[in-house]
């Protein structure tokens, strides 16, 4: 309301000083229109206080609260949040008019004044209303969504706090701290209801659409993974297939190793001084190196699930389409996602639902684990140590297949020339 | 169309966020009423913190811009022994607030009369603190810091004697500017895991003894010429580049030292890191 005023006032004055610009060109405005503007002036700034006043309820008292109703002690405004929150309930009834004990004090509804002969004693507390002191305040005072205005020759022997308000000192004497929240919340509207919990047709929706959600993203990053790293892709799984137990227990001791040989790295980093620019670097690379290792080895367990299960299919006379890294990506991460998605139907079930979700983190972590131990045996699918791969694919040649002996007889030197590439026989 | 349903988007994203981050102005003073000295002990937990000298009729006063569900703010004055307990503590019901650095800026500036002595105790949190002590009647400082950037500066000379001030950082950067302002008689400082600078520029009335100890880091000392320096550093995988100073033994001199008018005694204890000097000109200019 008051920077309506302002406003307004300053729109007078735009308005105004053209008009006395034309009345006596080049000459300055004569004494008695500069008066009248000024007092044109203070005429709107207090008919905007008017305003502002009049939103206020009529002064009153605050009736004291009967035996067991609301009371707030005023004789420690160190805490003011604390005490707008004892007050908030106490100012707010749900029905009836505010009634409210202040112990050995003074409770005001609405504008209050103390003037330049009277002297109050004890706690002040002034609601919806500005706290006027001429006289004599020998305690607290405390306004809610009001001013205090210290007038001149006026005294405040205690503290002020004024919530939702400023305190104005005019010149009079405080004698205690001034405290101001500028914003209460004592008197603003109750945020909207809370909204009711879901019921169980749209938890199992929501849980649902969040599954979907997740397998889906872990399905474009192993496709990009496939298009983009495959034979990295191929090893990790690989590796999977053919040492579960050492990735599993690698994966392991890797998670408990994250810790420590990050710390390992910052100390490194810090003790060769040089190396503390590097430092953000370097904590930055290491967060994606076990992002990517932990993500891309979850994607080559899927994987080798779904080559598994297809290969088995295939073996037993089943007819499927092309048998690709993408196929197995896609029926590894259907596999692991209905795990989840059991959970996202039966989740609301009472005990069962919590066996469920137990289950399928427990099995996640495992398989998150094993690919993640997976990745650090195989150096991120570079080495193919535990891959099961003896022989590079480049070496498995027709000729090497056909003519090399079994029982342990050395093979004849391969003749050099073209090679039969042999890959995804 | 689409870039107009982006802006609309980002607008009502805007509000959102703005909203439900409101902070809570706070003022907090206290006329001055003829207090010669004052104990002030500011706890801070999160946000900027500016300190400086005030208006010469308020004996303190803290403008303050916090979280009302997270932070609650400390205004507490005791009349019987002038101490005054200031700042903003972790507290309501909100939780732990995971955001981006730019929508949680809590700030507060406080001031303190010029014209009292001041005993002055800071226990900071994550806090950025421009903390400006030249002009005030400094009688103490003691400065913890946890996980924070603080710069303290005497940017003029102490208007009284300093006993000692005691600085001690955790995880963080901490530079003092203007050692020299502080008219501090002892300076201890204490360094956890991070970079201090210690500038001992400006105007010496008289010699000091600053002991430092540094667990992992960079000490950045810069060093007037003017003064007769010596430093007395016990280092372990450390590194001391003593750029011009004398060794005998542990101890670096630096070539005037027994005819400076002013001294300046320095104790480094360096467990890892490094120290390093840099020499300020006459005016306290860096060379």
């Amino acid at each position: 309301m008051r920077a309506r005023s302002a406003v307004a006032a300053l729109l007078l004055l735009g308005a105004a000083l053209p008009t006395t610009a034309a009345a006596s060109p080049g000459s300055f405005p004569s004494g008695s229109n500069a008066a009248e503007l000024v007092r044109n002036f203070w005429d709107f700034v207090a008919q905007g206080d008017d305003d502002r006043r009049a939103a206020h309820p009529k002064p009153q008292a605050i009736e004291q609260a009967p035996d067991g109703g609301p009371a707030v002690d005023l004789s420690d405004l160190s805490q003011p949040t604390a005490l707008e929150a004892r007050l908030k309930p106490a100012l707010t009834p749900k029905s009836g008019p505010i009634r409210l004990t202040v112990p050995g004090g003074t409770a005001r509804l609405g504008d209050f004044s103390v003037g330049s002969t009277e002297s109050v004693t004890g706690p002040l507390l002034v609601v919806q209303g500005d706290a006027d002191i001429y006289g004599r305040l020998l305690g607290n005072l405390v306004t809610v969504d009001g001013d205090v205005i210290v007038h001149p020759g006026g005294l405040v022997t205690g503290d002020i706090l004024a919530l939702g308000g400023d305190v104005r000192d005019l010149g009079g004497e405080i004698g205690g701290e001034i405290r101001t929240l500028r914003s209460t919340t004592i008197f603003a509207q109750p945020a909207a209801a809370a909204e009711p919990p879901p019921n169980a047709l749209e938890t199992v929706f929501r849980r649902l659409a969040g599954v979907i959600g997740v397998f889906l993203t872990l399905a474009a990053l192993g496709f990009g993974l496939v298009t983009f790293g495959r034979t990295n892709l191929e090893v990790v799984s690989d590796t999977v297939s053919h040492s579960f137990g050492r990735a599993f227990s690698t994966g392991l001791l890797g998670q408990i190793l994250l810790l420590p040989t990050f710390g390992m790295l910052v100390v490194g980093l810090i003790l060769s001084v040089a190396g503390i620019l590097l430092l953000p670097f370097a904590v930055v690379v290491y967060g994606l190196l076990v992002v990517v290792g932990a993500l891309g080895g979850f994607l080559a367990v899927a994987h080798a699930m779904g080559e598994t299960y297809i290969r088995r299919r295939l073996a037993l006379g089943a007819v499927l389409g092309s048998p690709n890294s993408y196929r197995y990506l896609t029926v590894g991460l259907g596999a692991l996602a209905s795990l989840w998605l059991a959970w996202a139907v039966f989740g609301w079930v009472p005990v069962a639902g919590d066996l469920i979700r137990g289950a399928a983190f427990l099995v996640t972590w495992l398989l998150a684990t094993t690919g993640f131990g997976a990745a650090l045996l195989s150096r991120a699918g570079i080495r193919e140590n535990f891959a099961g791969r003896l022989i590079p694919p480049e070496a498995l040649t027709d000729e090497y297949l056909w003519a090399t002996p079994q029982f342990g007889v050395p093979a004849a030197r391969r003749p050099g020339g073209t090679r039969t590439p042999t890959r995804g026989l | 169309m689409r870039r107009v349903v982006l802006l609309a988007l980002a607008l009502s994203l805007q509000t959102g966020v703005a909203a439900a981050q409101e902070m809570r102005p706070f003022t907090t003073f206290r006329q001055l009423h003829g207090e010669t000295r004052l104990h002030a002990s500011l706890e801070y937990a999160a946000g900027a913190l500016r300190v400086a000298p005030g208006r010469p009729t308020e004996l303190y006063r803290m403008d303050l811009a916090f979280d009302g569900e997270r932070f609650a703010p400390i205004s507490d004055y005791d009349a019987a022994r002038n101490a005054v307990s200031l700042g903003l503590r972790r507290g309501g019901t909100g939780g732990v607030r995971v955001v981006s650095r730019g929508q949680l800026q809590q700030s507060a500036n406080i001031a303190f009369a010029p014209s009292t002595e001041l005993d002055l105790a800071l226990n900071l949190g994550a806090v950025d603190a421009d903390l400006e002590l030249g002009g005030l009647r400094l009688a103490s400082l003691d400065l913890q810091t946890g996980a924070s950037r603080s710069v303290v500066r005497f940017s003029r000379p102490n208007a009284t004697r300093c006993r000692s001030a005691e600085l001690t950082s955790g995880a963080a950067e901490l530079s003092v500017v203007g050692l020299g302002n502080s008219r501090c008689d002892r300076v201890v400082v204490e360094g956890g895991v991070g970079s201090v600078t210690l500038d001992f520029g400006g105007t010496w009335s008289s010699s000091a003894r600053v002991n430092v100890r540094m667990a992992m880091g960079q000490l950045t000392l810069r060093l007037p010429r003017r003064l007769g320096v010596r430093v007395t550093m016990d280092k372990f995988l450390s590194s001391f580049d003593p750029a011009g100073m004398v060794r005998q033994g542990n101890t670096f001199t630096t070539p005037g030292y027994d005819r400076a008018e002013r001294t300046l005694d320095l104790e480094v204890t360096a467990a890892m890191g490094g120290v390093r000097v840099e020499w300020l000109e006459g005016g306290g200019e860096k060379e």
